[in-house]
């Protein structure tokens, strides 16, 4: 009964700040918005009943797994900087006496409430945009309203979110109940053997040859079996990754730890060491999708030439399949930079009061911050994308004699993706201003 | 010639009056100790000397080897750069950049200021060695004790050179023994190397450590304090008796590092001091009779 009356006093944003409360509604807003718009485009192509179909569904299917990454890490920090914001005024509840299961039913319904909200802007958002998404050509014409998810498909999204966010709310409670908040953990990143690296890059090697030839495994097996040797490539890929991923982070942070000259930038790499996988989590989405997207490039690029008719236009569609999976990639690990940084900065609003106070520049907090994102962020495009063009190199030097726009493109996109993500820490640079000058 | 000077400073917040008019002159080498209760304006002046915050009227005047600035008339990005060049800074709560180790955190004040990182290194593990630090130059703050991070802190205030340190409430986090330790490194790395030292505290023990003791209510400055001749004492058996009225009822504990001494003093919950406290924060413009010498711990505790 008491979490009943106490729910609408610790939701009065008055008591706590707006950007408290705004945080987790804008976090979930903009899952459910993504999410919509990529079900949504997704779902399109499962309505065709042109011959081609099939081989749409299919790569719809591999757009929508790539796209699963960077997603699911958004809503995972979406509901983790939720429920650090209650756990600290909670934590004053528990002092003043409230029983645990008080609590906890305040923090579900907190979450719950915060969730539903973010998610019906979101799939509202979505619908708003679908319209935009709809005058993307495929196949010769636009999507048109195809790409608008139906209202059973949206209230199921909703509640699908809103379920998630409250279960891991739960979930959360129970760890935050005995871990003290705020204390930095300093993890030690994983020791890899050489072996693993070996049998890493020999896994991704077979990944990479199984996506170039996936086609006449379609014809020789079915579309069935090519999912499903999708789906193994992409989850040896995923655990390849996650393995390598902080270990590689890591080790670029400790050089430049050692190298650093300028406050901001020992700062930057400092903050990367203390926690590699933290960082990871952070721009690692774009990892399988750089990876995927220069080699489906190349070959697109291969297919296009001197193709005329079908060929040419599967080819083009790969490639536009291709621009807005990967725009879509970066874009949402910019969600999540923007939504981690906002978090990072109400969190650490205490020290950077202080360090202004003792005369540090907001540029230079700003631009250590800046580079404990860009600098891992562009590294791991850089090795996904050296990686990539290594596996294919033949073919890369053929695509770049026949087709060289198609190349210039793929390379295009992924460089707009990183400027996507360096114009989301821009939009946190004002909040950083805020509580440091305050 | 002094220090520092605030002349005729006022500040609002709104319909708050934080500051109503305040004159305090500071000499080079003094130690100061702004004392009064929550919402007495001893912040936000701690604040207007350090050029955080511009006062709505007056002037603070700032001895410069240049010259004599006005802090109230500078740029935001000019005092920015006043604070970082010629100011240091301790806080309650160490104020550390968790990521960096200490050698890191006090070299990134010297990094600030243009030195390089490998000099700045050097200079800050000396600095950690004069504070009793030495060893622990590439732990992690969160590897220090409250006491060792706000040493740490005080080598930070202190490596660039600054001719003032001005400290908010720089042992409010910190047990009684602790709080002795970390004011002796304070006071010997400020007053006793002729630099001047201004802080902000409630503690009366940390206050009679100072060479002079101001205290404020409700934005003025009730008591501009005497101060003592020569500067501030760090060691121990050397300084003026504590203030009358920090003897009633709580143990009298020696205010220095002497680890017997404190033993039985831990700080003691008195009745009386909360009560002090709170008819403070609850009836900051109760009519109290303006202090006529030193203000005893009687007047404050006023309405208890």
């Amino acid at each position: 009964m008491s979490a009943v009356r106490l729910a609408p006093m610790l939701l009065r944003p008055s008591t706590q700040g707006a950007a408290v409360l705004a945080l987790p509604v804008v976090a979930f807003g903009v899952t459910s918005w993504l999410l919509g718009i990529v079900v949504g485009g997704a779902r399109a192509f499962f309505t065709w009943t042109i011959p081609d179909a099939p081989l749409y569904q299919l790569l719809a299917v591999v757009a929508l797994a790539l796209l699963a990454v960077p997603l699911v890490t958004l809503g995972g920090s979406a509901a983790r900087l939720s429920a650090r914001r209650r756990d600290d005024r909670l934590a004053a509840l528990r002092l003043l006496g409230a029983t645990s299961g008080t609590v906890l039913a305040l923090a579900v319904a907190e979450a719950t409430m915060l969730t539903l909200v973010g998610a019906v802007l979101g799939v509202l958002g979505a619908a708003a945009t679908s319209p935009l998404i709809g005058l993307i050509p495929f196949a010769g014409a636009p999507l048109g309203t195809s790409a608008l998810l139906p209202l059973t498909w949206s209230i199921a999204l909703v509640v699908a979110v809103t379920l998630l966010a409250a279960s891991s709310a739960l979930l959360s409670m129970r760890r935050v109940m005995v871990t003290p908040l705020g204390v930095a953990r300093r993890e030690q990143p994983a020791r890899v053997h050489w072996l693993v690296v070996v049998l890493a890059v020999a896994a991704v090697a077979v990944v990479a040859g199984a996506f170039s030839s996936f086609s006449s495994i379609g014809a020789a097996l079915g579309v069935l079996a090519m999912v499903v040797v999708l789906g193994i490539g992409f989850g040896i890929a995923m655990l390849v990754l996650n393995l390598l991923g902080p270990w590689i982070l890591g080790v670029q942070a400790r050089i430049q730890v050692r190298r650093a000259t300028t406050p901001a930038r020992l700062i930057a790499a400092r903050t990367v060491l203390e926690s590699p996988k933290a960082a990871w989590r952070q721009v690692g989405g774009v990892a399988l999708v750089t990876f995927v997207g220069v080699i489906a490039g190349v070959g697109s690029a291969l297919m296009g030439d001197g193709a005329g008719g079908a060929d040419a236009i599967l080819a083009g569609d790969i490639r536009t399949g291709l621009v807005i999976t990967i725009v879509g990639s970066f874009l949402t690990v910019a969600c999540t930079v923007g939504l981690q940084q906002a978090a990072a900065i109400l969190d650490g609003r205490a020290l950077s009061r202080a360090l202004h106070h003792a005369g540090m520049d907001v540029a230079t907090m700003d631009a250590a911050r800046r580079w404990a994102v860009l600098s891992p962020l562009l590294l791991v495009v850089a090795v996904s994308a050296i990686a990539a063009s290594a596996l294919v190199v033949p073919l890369l030097g053929m695509a770049l004699l026949f087709e060289p726009i198609a190349i210039v493109i793929t390379a295009g996109v992924v460089v707009a993706g990183v400027a996507i993500v360096a114009a989301g820490l821009l939009t946190t640079r004002p909040l950083l201003r805020r509580v440091a000058t305050a | 010639m002094q220090a520092i000077e605030a002349r005729a400073v006022r500040k609002t917040y709104g319909p708050t009056t934080a500051l109503a008019g305040v004159d305090l002159a500071i000499a080079p080498g003094e130690a100061v100790a702004i004392m009064g209760a929550s919402g007495s304006g001893k912040t936000t002046l701690l604040h207007v000397l350090a050029g955080i915050v511009t006062p709505d009227a007056g002037a603070v005047h700032l001895a410069t080897p240049a010259g004599v600035v006005d802090v109230a008339r500078l740029s935001d990005g000019e005092r920015t750069r006043l604070r970082r060049e010629r100011f240091g800074f301790v806080f309650q709560e160490g104020m550390l950049v968790p990521e960096l180790t200490a050698v890191e955190n006090v070299a990134l004040a010297l990094m600030l200021v243009g030195s390089s990182r490998a000099s700045a290194i050097q200079e800050a593990a000396m600095w950690l060695g004069s504070l009793g630090l030495a060893g622990m130059e590439d732990r992690r703050i969160g590897e220090l004790s409250g006491g060792q991070a706000q040493r740490v802190a005080i080598a930070r205030a202190q490596v660039t050179g600054a001719s003032i340190v001005f400290a908010d409430e720089p042992t409010g986090a910190l047990d009684s023994v602790t709080s002795g330790e970390v004011m002796t490194a304070l006071l010997g790395a400020t007053v006793g190397r002729g630099r001047t030292l201004v802080l902000v505290t409630h503690d009366e023990q940390v206050a009679a450590r100072c060479t002079r003791v101001v205290r404020m209510r409700d934005g003025l400055l009730v008591d501009a304090g005497a101060s003592q001749a020569g500067p501030a004492r760090p060691a121990a058996g050397m300084l003026p008796p504590p203030a009358p009225g920090t003897a009633v009822g709580a143990p009298s504990h020696g205010w220095a590092a002497q680890p017997q001494a404190a033993a039985y003093a831990q700080p003691v919950a008195h009745p009386q001091s909360a009560a002090y406290s709170q008819s403070a924060a609850y009836s900051p413009t109760s009519a109290h009779a303006p202090a006529p010498v030193a203000p005893t711990q009687q007047q404050w505790q006023g309405r208890a």
